[in-house]
């Protein structure tokens, strides 16, 4: 098990007992409860099974499960994504160890990143969403409690997977569908007429973000997207969660606690979504300065879009209040001194 | 010309499974595909991986032997883009298999990416619980049996290390056929 993907288990497991301790019913707790240690004991198996078959068996298992449970889509349209995702990873794992010419390890690569944005729901494999579904039957489960894991592990196994004209085609391939997603979950955040699926879109962008990190093959980048996938599960999936009942209520405020939140989404200073975009951009100018410039000008992208999110968080009252104050608080500390966290992660 | 038999078998079930729509028709696809895969396996692998693969396989088509739309149900009218695609799979994986790569587990490859191929094929085409379930154990069988591709060596601990893929799915395999599923829940 890679000390990278622990840490990820880790972020994951604070998630899953952050959404426990704010879940504003019990019979909601109660659910939560099972299908979040499902998914969790899921994602633990695919960070420490040896070999990469074994994850892939492990991807599967957690993408039936998830299809299974009850939700406003049917089990073939919830299914058909993550059998995608793990046949896509399984045939490039068949070019990339088959022997024959170059271009198989070019195709292996293009596989693992199809397979690898197939499972987590990103362009050009984006997951059916209802905006009615549960926070654990929808895709935001994938974008924020299994896909970290899977991406992590897809990242980290491909090293000795790929030759090295391989692996530069895979760092290529990953900042291409990064920049993608960062353009359209970034527009489509900002213009989409329901908010919840603003949310979703959020995710989408921060995780192009996130792919462009891993594509980037100095050390900045992998420090990056360990940032953002902390942001995405540390701060994004619990400040959604805790917007559900102001979602529901439609109840939209302008407050200067929206006003912080929506600083923390669209990863400004001091938050950790700040020091992920320092990073990226660093580890971008390092590689080709002409992509730092682009990736500057799509971060712009954020803020109308996280300026909505933060508002539709409503007015947090109680434990609610509790809940995203810890979340500021934590994003602020890893911020500020984010430097334990990547050395945990042997960055 | 034992694998390139059992290739053909492999391939003969996953067309079977891509062609049927009865529960008789499916399991003896998985039937068929589990006995040119456990073969195959068996050459490279050893009998502990070839009998798990056998065991989920058998598991798996008992199950869907006795649940699903019954009969064989095999071309129902309109099937002929499920021919065409099992024709030109065949053909593709074919020609990837023994030309555009070059080691010597050329049956392997074919076995696997047959089933990989069509096995997604078919979730991307049905809606029909029995079917995808079905779909789903042979693709966990097809990914077990990539831990054969490429190993040249096997030292004591590397067999047994890779045994466990072939073992995890074969329960996978004959698990995945009890899943309580919701066929619809629209609102």
């Amino acid at each position: 098990m890679w000390p990278e993907s622990a840490e990820v288990v880790v972020f994951t497991a604070f998630a899953l007992a952050f959404a426990l301790t704010f879940a504003p019913a019990p019979t909601q707790r109660r659910s939560l409860m099972f299908r979040g240690g499902v998914g969790l004991a899921g994602t633990i198996a695919i960070a420490t099974v040896p070999t990469f078959e074994l994850s892939l068996l492990a991807l599967l298992v957690l993408g039936v499960l998830h299809a299974a449970v009850n939700g406003k889509q049917s089990f073939a349209t919830r299914l058909r994504a993550p059998v995608l995702a793990v046949a896509l990873l399984a045939l490039a794992l068949v070019l990339a160890r088959a022997q024959g010419s170059d271009v198989l390890g070019r195709f292996a690569a293009v596989g693992l990143v199809a397979g690898l944005a197939a499972g987590i729901g990103l362009l050009p494999y984006l997951h059916p969403f209802d905006p009615e579904d549960p926070v654990s039957a929808s895709p935001i489960a994938w974008f924020a409690f299994i896909g970290p894991v899977l991406a992590v592990v897809v990242v980290a196994g491909t090293h000795g997977v790929l030759g090295p004209d391989a692996g530069g085609a895979f760092g290529a391939t990953l900042v291409g569908v990064g920049l993608v997603n960062v353009a359209w979950g970034g527009v489509a955040a900002w213009s989409t007429e329901n908010t919840i699926a603003a949310w979703r879109y959020s995710f989408i962008a921060d995780w192009g973000l996130a792919l462009c990190g891993f594509g980037l093959t100095v050390a900045d980048g992998r420090r990056a997207a360990l940032l953002v996938i902390f942001s995405i599960v540390l701060c994004r999936l619990p400040l959604y969660v805790a917007s559900r009942q102001a979602l529901r209520e439609k109840a939209l405020t302008e407050r200067p606690v929206n006003l912080v939140v929506a600083a923390a989404l669209a990863g400004s200073a001091p938050f950790a979504g700040f020091a992920a975009r320092v990073l990226l951009l660093r580890g971008a100018t390092q590689m080709f300065w002409p992509l730092g410039l682009v990736l500057a000008i799509a971060m712009l992208l954020w803020l109308p879009g996280s300026l909505r999110l933060g508002r539709s968080l409503g007015l947090p009252r109680g434990r609610r209040a509790l809940g995203v104050a810890l979340v500021l608080a934590l994003n602020v500390a890893v911020g500020l001194y984010p430097l334990p966290l990547l050395q945990a992660a042997g960055q | 010309m034992l694998e390139a038999g059992a290739a053909f078998v492999a391939w003969l079930g996953m067309s079977v499974v891509v062609l049927a729509d009865g529960r008789r028709g499916l399991a003896l696809g998985i039937v068929l595909v589990t006995a040119g895969l456990a073969v195959i396996v068996f050459q490279g692998a050893g009998p502990i991986a070839a009998g798990a693969l056998g065991v989920g396989g058998a598991a798996a088509a008992l199950r869907r032997l006795t649940h699903g739309p019954s009969g064989w149900r095999v071309m129902p009218p309109g099937s002929t883009p499920r021919v065409v695609l099992c024709v030109a799979a065949g053909i593709l994986v074919l020609w990837i298999s023994f030309s555009a790569t070059t080691a010597g587990d050329g049956a392997l490859r074919f076995v696997i990416l047959t089933v990989l191929g069509l096995s997604v094929a078919r979730v991307l085409s049905s809606d029909e619980p029995s079917t995808l379930l079905t779909a789903i154990a042979l693709l966990a069988l097809g990914i077990a049996a990539t831990v054969g591709i490429g190993s040249v060596a096997h030292g004591l601990g590397a067999v047994t290390q890779s045994e466990w893929p072939y073992i995890a799915a074969a329960l996978v395999a004959a698990l995945a056929g009890w899943l309580p599923v919701r066929t619809a829940n629209v609102a």
